[in-house]
């Protein structure tokens, strides 16, 4: 008897010590309930020195220490947990529909969503703190140079068809990117990529042309099974698996897709890591989030990754539903188009040469101006009214979940639209007529009796993006601007921000992945309109120098990049090429009928083999 | 006659080739832009993207890309630049985003629209021809009057705007009643294991309110046809003889009247064919059909332009052949009509 009651009670304290540990390690909001079913509880008040694991907040570090408690536990009488429920399904719902499951072809992420169900990839993201772990492969190791990469695939996994995962799969899906013969935007993964070398079963060698430490995300592909396909690449793209991938490697398996309505995957009894629990997964295709909504209060559907904030009391007002917010791996912002948007030109001559006929903006390519802009912006207020608190501040263009990167020593630019005024009138932009316009008065680029007066430009269809043009176009017409707001259509919007002949745009970037590397945004070898995504023509040759150095630094050490970053963000900090609105906070619904989900911020779908249905 | 379906078919090939120039120059020269939008990463740098866009095709001339959509590319001896044979010789090219082939997917998905438009077709005449004979048979009546608002009605209510009032009210507001809703969407219930509904009453539930909305315009139109026509026939020699020869009231308007008073019916079925599959593309977005229209509408955000000018093809072709379908079938059903 004693000894039950003693078990019983180290069990419940471990409860509690797990709950604290839950509460302290995370910042992550909602607690995942661990079920243990079938349990008739009785209080108890007892005594107990424990040793107990406390993880000190906001350090890594984990301290053991001896306490005495007094606890108020509930004692399990039938303290066996029951075994996990197998079977049963769970439905995701989408609004777009895959598109194609082929990881090298596919680009958009509903296809993604499903096709890294199916397939492997040599590295994932940690998902709770992002930095990129082996899956398919044991590990690697890097040449001294930094130029080489040998990776170990993992022995012991098959494809569905019984066939060993080895490194002939590996070698064949990137080879198949360098082959030229896949029509996919994705052979920008294997561009520095010089050789790839099949040593042996097991082993995989990467070549690089220059050394280059934002690679390994290049790498976070799923791969092919090489015996399914021909080995010159040339069936790759006509082939049945990329709708139909009978041969798979994943949690799940392939089972239907009708187009614009499902995708039902079933478990894959020989998922290396275990088979799943569950019996399937639905990823279900629904109009809109209304619907999207609803069916999930219903209980139609069980997963909603990404509800836009205004749904956020009415999901909490349901009891079946779990919330786990997470930042997102992007940020929203203003840009300042500092090149002539009457004459958009690139930056560098071909032979790398500074183009001497690349104009300057006549408002915006004056700091002064932009910064005035940032001030007389409030950032905060847009922050807690257009998306309802669900977002932080963002000063540089470094992601604060990047932490070897992220400068936080930039002091946050304050909303002072007095300091904008006085800014605006030091450039010489004054009203002087009275119209309630200023207009040049001695400014640095435009002519005397030039309005200022900008056209704005967002994504139409994007209440939040519109709703922050209309605060900006308010805030700033107060202060004297005539701004132009035009939500244009996607294609005409992504036309006009790329061929750089806009004044201000409100955009934003997703998906930025755990490098901090810049170069695609900010570098001057991309300013290059029409082609590039250095669209608001930032140029700085130490910058330039800064991230080009960042990249490609022998050993690609994180203390030794870091550095480089900070001052990387200090430049455009200084610049203001974008007013840098804010990091979203993304929002996953899920019911709570779902045991074993354990969402990080990168990644929820990672633990899928282990959740449950109740 | 033969002679006559010849020639209308010679005169279609020009209108053919005129409506594809026309509608490809326009639809390429729309904003936007296929490759800018699948590579919309500033990680992808722009050496590769102008690489994939010229492995497309797509950094060639208009009127290059137009000759390999017609005639394929075989010409061009280019072995970086995907092959092609043209739609000439059957091959519509592969989606840009799929990169599966065009037909393929409209074979997937015209099943779909076929039930919704042909319900819809079905629901309009087999309304709309009551409606408008009886309206013409007391005429000036009570009836008469409701339907010439109705058809008023039917005809000035956008479908979009109707198919999104009756989700709204049917579909999201009785369900929070707790009324007994209608699905907001789709073709069948799903089942929690991924499993189609197979039940016919849940078929028809999710069949009936798109179809409806669709049925409203070949109502309207129908309706009003017939009650001119009808009205017009009963002038006739022939039917005041029917009746001076003491037949019934019953068989002078169903056997005289009504028989010659439908003649014109057939000419408005090609044209109510290819506008119910217009009005299918609104529809089918909003009840999430898994038909065509939904497919060609996505094609046209991403500016997938194989499967945007199949859509074209499609409709082209339709409005041709409905329309030549029409005349002969004209011919044939009225003897008065003379094909030369």
């Amino acid at each position: 008897m004693l000894s039950t009651k003693k078990w019983a009670s180290l069990f419940a304290l471990l409860v509690v010590t797990s709950l604290i540990l839950a509460a302290c390690a995370t910042p992550t909001p909602e607690v995942v309930e661990k079920v243990v079913t079938q349990v008739v509880k009785e209080t108890v008040v007892q005594k107990e020195t424990v040793k107990e694991t406390v993880i000190v907040e906001g350090t890594p570090q984990v301290v053991e220490k001896e306490i005495t408690k007094v606890v108020e536990v509930e004692k399990v009488v039938t303290p066996t947990p029951t075994a996990i429920p197998e079977g049963g399904f769970v439905t995701e719902v989408s609004f777009a529909d895959a598109k194609i499951l082929n990881p090298l072809l596919s680009t958009d992420s509903p296809s993604a969503d499903i096709h890294e169900l199916l397939f492997g990839k040599a590295v994932v993201k940690d998902p709770f703190t992002g930095a990129l772990i082996p899956d398919l492969v044991e590990g690697w190791e890097v040449s001294e140079d930094g130029l080489t990469y040998t990776f170990t695939v993992r022995d012991g996994v098959y494809w569905s068809d019984g066939t060993q995962v080895t490194g002939k799969d590996f070698a064949f899906s990137f080879q198949a990117l360098k082959s030229g013969q896949l029509d996919t935007p994705r052979i920008s993964n294997v561009e520095y990529v010089e050789e790839i070398n099949l040593i042996d079963d097991m082993t995989v060698e990467f070549v690089f042309s220059e050394v280059n430490c934002a690679a390994l995300p290049d790498l976070e592909l799923g791969w092919l099974p090489a015996h399914m396909y021909a080995p010159d690449f040339s069936d790759i793209m006509e082939s049945d698996l990329n709708t139909e991938p009978t041969v798979v490697n994943g949690p799940f398996q392939f089972k239907e897709w009708v187009k614009d309505d499902h995708i039902t995957l079933v478990r894959n009894p020989d998922y290396w890591r275990g088979a799943p629990h569950m019996e399937g997964f639905i990823y279900k295709i629904v109009p809109n989030a209304t619907v999207g909504v609803q069916q999930l209060k219903t209980g139609e559907v069980d997963i909603y990754d990404g509800i836009e904030p205004k749904y956020l009391v009415e999901m909490e007002l349901q009891e079946h539903l779990n919330i786990f917010k997470y930042f997102d791996d992007g940020y929203t912002f203003m840009g300042f188009q500092m090149g002539d948007p009457e004459d958009p030109q690139p930056r560098l001559n071909e032979d790398g040469s500074v183009n001497e006929n690349h104009g300057v903006h006549p408002i915006l390519s004056d700091q002064r101006v932009r910064l005035a802009i940032t001030h007389a912006t409030d950032r905060n207020a847009i922050i807690s009214k257009v998306i309802f608190g669900q977002g932080a501040p963002l000063e540089a263009d470094v992601l604060p979940t990047i932490k070897w990167a992220f400068n936080d020593a930039l002091e946050p630019i304050e909303y002072d639209v007095e300091k904008a005024a006085a800014l605006l009138e030091e450039a010489g932009w004054a009203d002087q007529d009275g119209d309630g316009v200023r207009e040049c008065h001695g400014c640095m680029y435009a002519e005397e009796g030039t309005p200022l007066k900008l056209g704005l430009i967002t994504n139409a269809g994007n209440e939040t993006r519109e709703s922050i043009g209309l605060i900006v176009q308010d805030q700033l017409g107060e202060l004297g601007f005539e701004i132009e707001f035009e939500p244009m259509e996607w294609n005409a919007f992504v036309t006009t921000l790329v061929g750089q002949t806009f004044d201000i745009c409100i955009v934003g970037w997703t998906s930025m992945g755990v490098d901090p590397d810049d170069e695609g945004t900010f570098a001057s070898q991309n300013d290059l309109p029409d082609a590039a995504f250095n669209f608001v023509s930032y140029y700085n040759p130490e910058v330039d120098a800064l991230l080009k150095q960042a990249k490609t630094l022998p050993g690609c050490r994180v203390e030794d990049r870091g550095p480089l970053y900070k001052q990387v963000q200090e430049h455009i900090y200084a610049a203001q090429p974008y007013t840098f609105f804010y990091v979203p906070r993304a929002i996953l619904v899920y019911n709570k009928r779902i045991g074993g989900m354990n969402p990080g911020s990168w990644e929820f779908r990672y633990n899928i083999h282990e959740w449950y249905v109740q | 006659m033969t002679r006559y379906v010849i020639r209308r078919l010679l005169q279609a090939i020009p209108t053919f080739l005129g409506i594809t120039i026309l509608t490809f120059i326009i639809v390429y020269s729309a904003p936007g832009d296929p490759v800018l939008q699948q590579t919309f990463d500033p990680r992808i740098s722009g050496s590769a993207r102008e690489e994939f866009r010229h492995q497309l095709g797509m950094d060639q001339p208009l009127t290059v890309q137009y000759l390999t959509w017609l005639i394929g590319n075989g010409w061009q001896n280019d072995p970086e630049v995907l092959p092609r044979q043209g739609i000439l010789r059957g091959d519509f090219g592969k989606s840009l985003i799929e990169k599966r082939s065009v037909l393929e997917m409209i074979g997937e998905r015209v099943g779909a629209t076929l039930l919704l438009t042909g319900t819809a077709t079905l629901i309009g005449y087999l309304l709309g021809v009551p409606i408008g004979v009886f309206a013409a048979v007391q005429r000036g009546g009570a009836f008469d009057n409701f339907s010439r608002v109705l058809a008023v009605i039917f005809n000035a209510i956008p479908g979009f705007w109707l198919s999104l009032v009756i989700i709204l009210l049917f579909a999201v507001k009785f369900r929070e009643w707790n009324l007994p809703a209608i699905p907001s969407g789709g073709m069948y219930t799903l089942t929690a294991s991924g499993e189609r509904t197979l039940d016919l009453g849940d078929r028809l539930i999710h069949l009936l309110p798109p179809a409806l909305v669709l049925a409203t315009a070949p109502i309207a139109t129908t309706s009003r046809l017939m009650r001119t026509q009808v009205l017009e026939v009963i002038r006739q020699d022939y039917i005041r003889t029917a009746r001076a020869k003491g037949l019934t009231e019953r068989a002078v308007n169903f056997t005289h009247a009504l028989r010659n008073a439908l003649i014109p019916l057939a000419t408005i079925l090609g044209p109510t064919i290819t506008g119910l599959l217009n009005g299918a593309i609104i529809t089918e977005t909003i009840w999430s059909w898994p038909g065509m229209g939904r497919l060609f509408i996505s094609a046209n955000f991403q500016r997938d332009y194989p499967v945007i000018m199949a859509g074209f093809v499609i409709g082209a072709v339709g409005v041709i052949v409905g329309n030549l379908l029409s005349d002969v079938l004209y011919g044939f059903i009225d003897p008065r009509v003379r094909l030369e």
